[in-house]
């Protein structure tokens, strides 16, 4: 590609046409370009389009082109080519900053993103003079360039701040310490300068402004992570500017918005930010300026508003009062009676108050609102920082703190005692404080409150929560019933049962509410009352307790699914599913209608699945009921089979991907209700789950491999006599699957079904086969897990076929194979098999091996016989070797049997652990000693002589224990 | 699979991690780029003559001669190369005071003079015993500065006429010369083992004797200490050998800058690898060296702590040898120390110690360290919290599940868990990783639920979901699998219990 006018023309022409709305234009454009950037000169030729292009949009669509490309493009893969030329790299190295600079700010800050990428990649190493380059750049005094600059390296500087210490990372920042902490000190004082001489001239102070604003965000930067020794000795001149800057204030700075935070406010948060850096963690290197700091917060605190736009600065001016105010040393700061109740008057409880943004937010955005208010995303409020603040004051004043407090909460309730409708924010208030600083590390029995604590927690419960929850009307003061449940969810654990029981009528009503917020907080706080643990295990609150109310609250909940919008809550399908769990039986008159309403829902959501929540606690209410229904009555699954499969069947046609592993989870554990015959609808369906177009996605191999699983359980037969041609697709899936380092035990589990349920004629053609794509498995890519899951296979084999049997199969493929699997598989790496029915597994059908198998006794495998014994006894006695080959450390955890959180494993869906020998032997070890008895009955002798010459010592004398637990003598 | 199996699995994991326990021990310094400031404890490694002491006082007075005007660069040069002893003597005694300077010495200056050969050559003038003590002590002050003023002096040929000097019959003299072999000894392993090889060490030895004067006394010590400093290469270990016995003995010495500069000898022979520290420790003096972390002198205890703190990098035998030695009577009150540079560094010789194997964890805990340590962790400063955060890290690591109880009765959840708001995502992770060892503690203890409400009481909860939005990746990703194994509802504990029913 020549950087040619004609390539210029057709550039122009494709990028134009990737603006187009319409996608027959727009995305064949889009796939030209991705199919050209290969070619050399291609982004230079997008940055000489977003220089000297006549069009604007052709300008800004080239610069976000040119980024995205070189977010694509430019770091070096290992192992994998080199996507740009060396000659495009370095001729973009060269142009970009001078371009950046002088590009409007639209162009310019794509390419500032650029460069960071570009940085992140090459800074220092392979971009040695970036840095010089940008501070030459300081000496322009041109302000817009110098913005540039700084914005630049502040995305290039940020990431010290979360980046673990290493020596890389370290002297990384010493260079850039070196090269750029003296001018970026120099260019501070000149801007501060600067703002005085322009005091009077609003577009100046602007532009220095946010330059002061970059300054500081590179100052916390380049501070963060340890003290330099560059700005410990300029400390005097940074903090002492810090310190004027938070202190002052201009008029022209002053912004009309009450939403979007200024100038002035970020600067100053920035500061705060700085200075709460060095005083948690350069505590003695900062302290002669910290009263200095705290007593400009302070103030700065004091004399600033409500308004939205400040939220950012006062939360961070709080914050830094909160992080200083707990260090020993500067206790005195904050001891003064007079300070402490001004901190409390003047700071604390103003930024408590709700807020009309809050209520707006209450109203119109509940979602969000219940999100920050009970998933603690609430970080950056006001709220939050008092919070924080009135916790640090407690660590040294608890006393006189909950003093100033428990009289405020007692005064906001008596002004809303005076007018309640008027006064119902001063409620609000006390609540808030109750609940934000109320400790929840009180003893649990009989919800005694201490001494010193902030109000008596039941006493408030009974006299101020329930009151409002016991109204006749759910809809009077949303806001305070809001308060009220929520009191409940955090003092559960301290206000006593009766109250709780009290209470659960009240929540019941409660899911009636208009407010979304409330109907959301009652589900919440029923399903967190139904998860409290009581004594012996059991919950809190027992079935019988709850008996008088299963209609009322199995109503109310699904009618809360009818209010507007909650029709996908996710906290209300929660609750339903909790409460299926705790009632048990007590719900089985309710499951018609509650099973029509869940199919009737699934059926709505199937159409376009958005909220994975509640789907999830949608499908486990769904088992929920099943199970709970068919444990009494197990006729009853196919009245569950009927109400289901219409809009199983539905989804599985429509190709609802988030939904089929779930429907595969659903149909099995039905299936393995079943107690006699497979019936046909299932057999039916059978042929369609082994296509290969299901098996691609990972999250259906899971529960496809455990619906097949039952599939083999109940149905064995009948797929051996009716659908025997299916048995070749069946290995099929078991052949894709060991073909995979992640799937691969998904793999044994259905070979081991096939093995342990299939009639051995059914499948006695295939068996070489199979043994011979596991060999090559174990040859191509030999895994940890792959052994694991290969040795429980063999014995398995070994116990359903028999040890000759599985001598004679290896054997088979090559001659003394049968010697090698023994000696370089089975005894060496036995003792990695985890699991206990895994174990028994291995140790029956290496029993059978010693035991039942004559070539053991009679051949040259005999040498493998007392090592193989050992090997035995040391699965018995020995800790498991979990040691991995440090090439394997790498493999996802996901990857490992057991960890199955990449598919969306329902819990009532779950599956009862199988025992494959549970009834043949209990006690393996027993087992061990009455089959070696066996064998030395047939064979005198030979069994003692052998184990005298080479069985060691201590494995020994553990056989001789289980000989004797077994009352055995071995002749 | 059932969550069963998942369970054995993890209590499994649990009793035979078989970390390496040498893999938690850290070395003092982890990071060899160093941002901060050099500390200002640490001991000095070059030293100018400054101080008149008493003698040159009374010397210079009967001379009259602080009243003399200062000679000019140019009359030093001419001074210097000619050849009256008494002129010589004048220009190299205005240049020593040039070069005593307090602030300021002009070092480049002199220097660039090109008068250091003749310096060198006068400190042979057996003749004129103030001209080689002038030419000493100037040549002194060029070495104390910048690596290149040492090499400047080295290169005059100094070495061997120092060297020799060590064994002038006049006392100042010798002195001097043990200076000037401290300074240049002191700029790195190539001059130190020079030094070495040309046999500096004998003479040097012969001078430590009961009738030396402590102020003399003070300089040799000082001296030999900077033969034992800088790594890479370490002094050679005949060499090592050779000095030991004489800070053995100067270690019992009642002045205390002598008892400091031997301990900060002893520090940097155990600041290395194990078979350094052993040489040490074969010596029997960590007794001794633990008696002196008790001593109220800051210079003392300083390096006397850093070198017991650098045996317990090593191996658990030489980690024993200094618990045996008594070290854990010790740190609980330099845990508490009012200087927070010695609260830090006796967590981290804490953090080290509780590396080590479940017996030697229970000594600490039965020393009762547990307490200073979750108080400092509370209210220590933030370099030293960090300390504090390993120790108890690593002690949820190798200790046993008792261990661990007895650690959190002690209160460490609290201030561990304040910790999660600090500025600093590698201390993050350590406390989250220390975090789900207890909860795998729990686990083993049936007590998870126990930990988890413990664990919310504590407003941990909310600082764990804080940290779901971290700007470090890794610290998400721990701070989730937390929430999602132990805080995320109790479905899967209901399922054990619904399979059981």
């Amino acid at each position: 590609m020549e950087l040619s006018d004609a390539n210029l023309q057709t550039l122009t022409e494709y990028l134009k046409k990737t603006l187009d709305p319409d996608p027959a234009i727009r995305r064949p454009a889009e796939k030209f370009l991705e199919s050209v950037e290969g070619n050399q000169n291609y982004p230079l030729l997008l940055l000489t389009l977003l220089e000297k292009s006549q069009e604007n949009v052709i300008k800004v669509c080239a610069s976000v082109t040119f980024k995205n490309y070189i977010k694509r493009n430019w770091r070096i893969v290992e192992d994998e080519p080199n996507k740009i030329c060396e000659s495009d790299r370095i001729a973009i190295k060269a142009n970009i900053v001078p371009l950046m600079l002088s590009s409007p700010e639209q162009i310019q800050k794509q390419l500032s993103d650029a460069i960071s990428i570009i940085g992140r990649e090459d800074f220092p190493q392979k971009w040695p003079d970036l840095l010089t380059e940008m501070v030459n750049r300081f000496q322009s005094g041109d302000f817009y360039v110098i913005n540039g600059v700084l914005r630049t390296a502040h995305s290039l500087f940020k990431r010290y701040r979360h980046e673990f210490k290493s020596n890389e990372l370290w002297t990384e920042i010493k260079l850039v310490l070196d090269g750029f902490a003296l001018p970026l000190t120099n260019l501070f004082k000149a801007t501060i300068e600067l703002c005085s001489t322009h005091a009077n001239d609003a577009s100046a102070l602007k532009v220095l402004f946010s330059s002061l604003i970059l300054i500081a965000k590179l100052f916390y930067s380049l501070n963060f992570q340890d003290l330099p020794e560059f700005f410990e000795d300029n400390m005097e001149t940074w903090m002492t500017n810090f310190h004027s800057l938070l202190t002052l204030d201009n008029k022209l700075l002053q912004t009309d918005d009450e939403e979007e935070a200024g100038l002035l406010e970020l600067l100053k948060s920035q500061i705060c930010d700085n200075a709460a850096l060095y005083a948690q963690k350069y505590d003695e290197e900062f302290q002669p300026y910290l009263p200095r700091f705290v007593t400009a917060i302070w103030n700065l605190l004091v004399t600033t508003g409500q308004e939205v736009k400040y939220d950012l600065l006062v939360s961070n001016a709080i914050q830094f009062l909160a992080s200083v105010c707990e260090r020993p040393h500067y206790k005195h700061l904050f001891e003064d009676q007079n300070t402490l109740t001004s901190i409390c008057e003047k700071v604390i409880v103003p930024n408590m108050e709700f807020r009309a943004a809050d209520e707006e937010a209450f109203e119109d955005n509940s979602e969000e609102y219940i999100r920050r208010d009970l998933e603690g995303s609430d970080i950056d409020t006001r709220r939050r920082a008092a919070c924080d603040l009135v916790r640090g004051l407690c660590r040294f004043f608890e006393g006189p703190v909950t003093g100033i407090f428990s009289g405020y909460v007692n005064s906001m309730l008596q002004e809303y005692a005076k007018n309640p409708s008027v006064n119902w924010k001063h409620k609000d208030a006390a609540i808030y404080l109750v609940t934000s600083l109320a400790s929840k590390a009180q003893t649990q029995k009989h919800g005694i409150t201490q001494a010193n604590e902030l109000v008596n927690l039941t006493e408030f419960f009974v006299n101020h929560i329930q009151p409002d929850l016991k109204s006749a009307s759910v809809n009077e003061f949303p806001v305070l019933k809001a308060d009220g449940i929520k009191y409940i969810m955090i003092f559960r654990n301290q206000v006593p049962k009766e109250q709780l029981l009290v209470s659960i009528p009240l929540l019941i009503n409660h899911l009636q509410a208009e407010s979304i917020v409330v109907h959301t907080y009652a589900a919440h706080a029923l399903e967190r009352l139904f998860t409290m643990r009581g004594t012996n295990n059991t919950t809190l609150i027992t079935a019988a307790e709850m008996a008088p109310f299963v209609e009322v609250l199995l109503t109310n909940l699904f009618k809360a699914l009818t209010l507007p919008g909650s029709s996908e809550n996710e906290y209300i399908m929660k609750a339903i599913m909790r409460s299926f769990s705790l009632l048990q039986e007590t719900i089985i008159p309710y499951i018609p209608s509650v099973i029509t309403q869940l199919t009737q829902k699934l059926l709505a959501v199937s159409k376009n699945p958005s909220k994975p929540h509640f789907n999830h606690y949608m499908f486990e209410s769904i088992c929920l009921s099943i199970r709970i229904t068919c444990k009494a009555n197990p006729d009853a699954v196919g009245s569950f089979e009927e109400a289901l499969f219409m809009v199983f069947t539905e989804i599985l046609q429509n190709d609802v991907q988030e939904f089929i592993p779930y429907v595969f989870q659903v149909m099995s554990l039905l299936l393995e209700m079943h107690k006699n015959e497979i019936p046909s609808s299932y057999m039916a369906l059978f042929p369609h789950l082994l296509q290969p177009v299901l098996w691609e996605r990972t999250g259906n191999i899971p529960p496809l491999v455990r619906l097949l699983q039952a599939y083999l359980e109940r149905g064995a037969n009948t797929i051996a006599s009716a659908a025997a041609d299916k048995i070749p697709g069946l290995l099929g899936v078991f052949q894709k699957l060991i073909a995979s380092k992640a799937n691969d035990h998904q793999g044994f589990y259905l070979l081991n079904s096939i093995i342990e349920h299939m009639p051995p004629e059914s499948v006695d053609q295939y068996r070489k086969q199979i043994f011979i794509l596991l060999f090559q498995r174990l040859q191509n890519s030999k895994t940890t897990k792959f052994i694991k899951s290969f040795l429980v296979f063999i014995n398995l084999y070994c116990i359903k076929y028999g040890a000759l049997a599985l001598q004679e199969i290896f054997d088979g493929i090559q001659p003394k194979m049968f010697g090698m699997v023994l000696d370089k598989i089975i005894i060496p790496e036995i003792q990695k098999v985890s699991g206990q029915v895994e174990k028994k597994i291995c140790a029956v059908g290496i029993t059978k091996i010693l035991t039942e198998c004559p070539a053991m006794m009679d051949t040259e495998y005999t040498k493998l016989w007392t090592p193989l014994l050992q090997a035995l006894i040391g699965l018995f006695e020995l800790p498991e070797d979990d040691t991995i080959p440090d090439e394997e450390h790498f493999i996802d955890i996901e990857d490992t049997p057991g960890y199955q959180t990449a598919f969306s494993q329902l819990a009532f869906a779950g599956k009862k652990e199988h025992d494959p020998v549970g009834q043949m032997v209990n006690n393996p070890r027993i087992h061990l000693a009455q089959s070696l008895h066996k064998l030395s009955t047939a064979c005198p002798g030979r069994v003692p002589s052998m184990l005298s010459t080479s069985l060691n010592a201590e494995a020994l004398q553990y056989l001789q224990g289980y000989l004797q637990a077994a009352s055995v003598t071995l002749l | 699979m059932s969550l069963l199996i998942k369970h054995n699995e993890r209590l499994r994991k649990f009793k035979n991690k078989g970390k390496d326990p040498t893999a938690l021990r850290r070395q003092r310094v982890e990071v060899i780029v160093e941002l901060r400031k050099a500390k200002k404890d640490e001991q000095i490694l070059k030293r100018r003559n400054i101080e008149q002491n008493k003698m040159e006082m009374e010397r210079s007075l009967s001379t009259g001669e602080g009243e003399r005007n200062e000679l000019s660069l140019e009359e030093i040069v001419q001074g210097v190369n000619g050849s009256d002893t008494e002129l010589q003597l004048q220009a190299t005694q205005a240049t020593r005071r040039l070069l005593s300077r307090r602030k300021d010495p002009p070092i480049n200056e002199i220097i660039k003079l090109g008068i250091i050969p003749r310096l060198v050559e006068f400190l042979t003038r057996a003749d004129s015993a103030p001209l080689q003590f002038e030419a000493a002590w100037a040549l002194t002050n060029i070495a104390a500065g910048t690596s290149d003023h040492t090499k400047a002096v080295v290169e005059g040929g100094a070495l061997p006429a120092f060297i020799s000097l060590l064994s002038s019959p006049h006392m100042h003299i010798s002195e001097q010369s043990v200076w000037a072999l401290g300074n240049i000894a002191g700029d790195g392993p190539l001059y130190r083992d020079a030094l070495i090889n040309c046999n500096a060490i004998p003479p040097l030895l012969a001078l430590v004797s009961p009738a030396t004067p402590v102020w003399f006394l003070r300089n040799i010590t000082w001296t030999l200490s900077n033969f034992c400093r800088h790594k890479n290469p370490y002094p050679p270990l005949d060499a090592v050998q050779k000095i030991l016995p004489a800070f053995i003995c100067l270690l019992e010495h009642e002045d205390k800058e002598i008892i400091s500069d031997s301990c900060w000898a002893t520090s940097f022979l155990t600041d290395g690898s194990n078979d350094r520290i052993q040489v040490v420790v074969d010596t029997g003096i960590l007794p001794r060296l633990v008696e002196l972390m008790a001593s109220p002198e800051l210079i003392v205890l300083t390096p006397a702590l850093r070198t017991i703190g650098n045996v317990v990098t090593g191996t658990n035998e030489q980690t024993q040898a200094a618990i045996d030695a008594g070290v854990l009577a010790v740190l609980p009150h330099l845990l508490q120390h009012a200087k927070p540079a010695i609260q830090k560094e006796a967590a981290w010789v804490l953090s080290n110690i509780a590396a080590g194997p479940c017996w030697q964890i229970q000594q600490l805990i039965t020393c009762g360290l547990l307490p200073p340590l979750v108080e400092l962790l509370d209210k220590g400063n933030f370099s030293a919290q960090k300390e504090a955060v390993w120790a108890v890290a690593n002690l949820t690591t190798g200790g046993s599940v008792e261990q661990i109880v007895e650690l959190v009765q002690s209160g460490v959840l609290k201030p561990l868990l304040n910790l999660l708001l600090a500025k600093d995502s590698k201390i993050i992770l350590v406390i989250l990783d220390t975090i789900s060892n207890l909860f795998l503690a729990a686990e083993v203890l049936g007590e998870t639920e126990r930990l988890c409400l413990l664990v919310e009481k504590l407003d941990g909860l909310e600082k764990l979901e804080a940290l779901q939005i971290h700007d470090n990746k890794m610290v998400c990703q721990v701070a989730l699998n937390i929430i999602e194994k132990y805080f995320s509802g109790e479905v899967c504990e209901l399922l054990l219990s619904l399979t059981w029913q």
